[in-house]
């Protein structure tokens, strides 16, 4: 019996199949040329019913595509459950004042079967006569196989026509899966891994075929109890890959999924590796300058507690004329150290900052600059251990002189102070190329305590004193400073050292001249 | 009766101030580092101890003043201590690790000589 819903799903169903409208195909076209034959009948078509028009998908001897679906006799026919036989239509009460039996092309057989798909009937396969005529049970046998071909050709086609949609998706999915950056790794319910995508390749350096098979614990390097998320809440944990290439942080999110009535699981993996390694660099950086700031405040306040305290024990109690003095001496000389660390302090901030001053060049001697330096830094008393000996063919640099001197003359002091008076300092001046750029090396040389190979690690960081030697003055800022000087004229610093036998620290400058 | 007071700093000028201005208070005696500390605690207990924070060679003034706490013989030893960092941080962890005042420098001798003679008329 009709109704609007099987209105509504015979409409959504032809919808679906995407059929109306469409070219004729010889699959149908076959039953059709056939039928018409078997029956001896002039008209024999597919009709497939819309809302409110015929419309004919294969048709012999009838010459329309497609008429108004109002008053024919197929959508009376898809309306039963069965065959329609009209013997002869100008004597059936039901059909007689139809337009194509009063008029063209005059109607008088007519044997439909009504063609269903998907649980909706869509249209109907006819036998059309213009002249009346019996129909027997094997012609009725004959037609209702006839219609079940065409049935089984509309299931075909829309069979065919999900594959290709199914393909398409498919395409689109690997497309995706290949393209993704993150790992996708497949995991069935034995825990082991059924497919993956080339990033997860990429990932464990290992090809798919190598990763099937492998349980998913022991490539992410958790237990297996690790690996159970539980349905629709997505498990993130952060995990560490062994593989031949080194270690590698990662983040994963687990799903649970349903394939097959089993279930599996889904590993989303992303390597944050990089990511870990910027943010313990930023931490590190971050580490060093607040350490930076409390050793400074330390040994800016130091100095302050000894001027700041002794003047006071000077103003409001009495001392003995040399006691006095003593306090005297006490203050001039933290009052220079605490001037000298200001002055190392400012610098150093200068040289990070740059600015003008910073970038003054000229071109001078190596040889003038050392000995500036020997003459500006050296005490009188141990000139005599210090010797310039300088080469043949010296290019000379362009450097800021003031800076360039300062520089040496930190490590001219620091040579002094690590090795007794008497002991020899030399500094050697030698053309020298570095990375394919010509240059100079002036290497400073003491035979003083050395250092161990930590201490030479550290000897750059602001405030590092070598086995923290009271007896010995400074602030541990002047191989740091020697080393931003040196960086900001494009030159390098290499330190050679060996415990009780001495050290050489060479500051290396490009040539400042084109020759 | 003379209050005995110890002074513990690695710094020699330091060590002379503190001397001077608390030998109003008492004996004053001094040490350079924590080892030398704790063995002249075995010899001779003071009333008092004057402790900086930074000892050098990696010592560390709190440090020593929690190992002092532990021992209860210490119960009645008064510990200031004295450092050049004096963040709300600094001064809850050496208050903490036992010390009853906390002073930071540069610091006012006469603000120490309140400090000892608090501690010591406890």
């Amino acid at each position: 019996m009709s109704s609007t819903l099987d209105e509504a799903r015979r409409l959504r169903v032809l919808l679906d199949l995407n059929i109306l409208d469409t070219a004729t195909e010889e699959r149908f076209d076959r039953i059709t040329r056939m039928a018409a034959r078997l029956f001896d009948v002039p008209m024999a078509f597919l009709s497939l019913v819309d809302a409110d028009r015929l419309w004919f998908k294969s048709q012999v001897g009838f010459p329309f595509s497609e008429t108004p679906a109002d008053k024919t006799i197929c959508s009376q026919v898809i309306r039963q459950d069965e065959m329609v036989v009209v013997n002869d239509a100008i004597h059936d009460a039901r059909f007689a004042d139809c337009p194509y039996v009063t008029g063209f092309p005059q109607v008088r057989f007519y044997a439909g079967m009504p063609i269903a798909y998907d649980g909706a009937y869509i249209g109907t396969f006819c036998l059309v006569d213009s002249v009346a005529r019996a129909f027997d049970e094997e012609e009725r046998a004959l037609l209702r196989d006839l219609a079940t071909m065409v049935a089984n050709e509309v299931s075909a086609g829309a069979l065919r026509a999900a594959q290709e949609r199914q393909r398409r998706s498919d395409a689109s999915v690997r497309a995706l899966l290949e393209h993704l950056p993150d790992s996708v790794l497949l995991i069935d319910d034995a825990g082991v891994v059924v497919s993956c995508n080339p990033a997860a390749e990429r990932l464990f350096g290992r090809a798919a075929a190598s990763l099937h098979g492998q349980p998913a614990a022991v490539l992410l390097g958790v237990p297996e109890s690790g690996l159970a998320p539980s349905p629709g809440a997505p498990l993130r944990f952060e995990t560490r890959l062994v593989r031949p290439g080194g270690e590698l942080a990662v983040e994963a999110a687990l799903s649970a999924v349903e394939i097959d009535g089993r279930p599996h699981r889904v590993a989303s993996i992303h390597d944050v590796t990089a990511h870990q390694a910027a943010l313990e660099a930023g931490r590190a950086a971050e580490q060093l300058r607040r350490s930076y700031f409390r050793t400074a405040t330390h040994e800016l306040r130091t100095p302050m507690a000894s001027i700041l305290g002794f003047s006071e024990l000077l103003t409001k109690r009495d001392y003995e004329r040399d006691m006095a003095r003593e306090l005297l001496d006490i203050i001039h000389k933290q009052s220079t150290r605490l001037l000298s660390l200001i002055n190392q302090m400012l610098d150093l901030a200068r040289l990070e900052a740059g600015g003008p001053d910073e970038a003054i060049r000229a071109l001078v001697s190596p040889l003038a600059l050392a000995s500036a330096a020997v003459e500006e830094t050296v005490p009188a008393a141990r000139k005599g251990d210090v010797s310039v000996d300088c080469g043949a063919a010296v290019p000379l640099v362009s450097a800021n002189p003031g800076r360039v001197q300062q520089a040496l003359g930190y490590v001219l002091d620091n040579a002094l102070r690590y090795s007794k008076p008497g002991a020899p300092v030399s500094i050697v001046i030698s053309a020298s190329a570095r990375d394919g750029r010509r240059g100079v090396g002036i290497a400073v040389r003491d035979a003083g305590i050395g250092m161990t190979p930590d201490q030479q690690a550290q000897m750059f960081d602001a405030f590092y004193r070598a086995g923290e030697r009271p007896d010995v003055e400074g602030h541990g800022l002047g191989l740091r400073l020697v080393r931003e000087i040196v960086l900001a004229h494009d030159g390098a610093t290499d330190v050679m050292s060996l415990r009780g036998v001495g050290t050489t620290v060479t500051v290396w400058l490009p040539a400042g001249d084109a020759s | 009766m003379k209050h005995r007071i110890l002074v513990v700093d690695d710094q020699p000028d330091l060590r002379l101030l503190i001397r001077l201005s608390l030998r109003q208070l008492g004996d004053v005696s001094q040490a350079e580092s924590a080892e030398q500390a704790l063995a002249m605690m075995a010899v001779d207990r003071p009333d008092l101890m004057v402790l900086d924070v930074w000892l050098g060679n990696g010592q560390s003034g709190v440090e020593l003043c929690r190992t002092l706490r532990m021992d209860p013989r210490n119960d009645k030893l008064g510990i200031i201590l004295l450092s050049a960092n004096g963040q709300q941080s600094d001064i809850a962890a050496g208050l903490a690790a036992g010390a009853d005042d906390y002073i930071v420098k540069p610091f006012s001798p006469e603000g120490l000589v309140a400090a000892a003679s608090r501690l010591l008329a406890r």
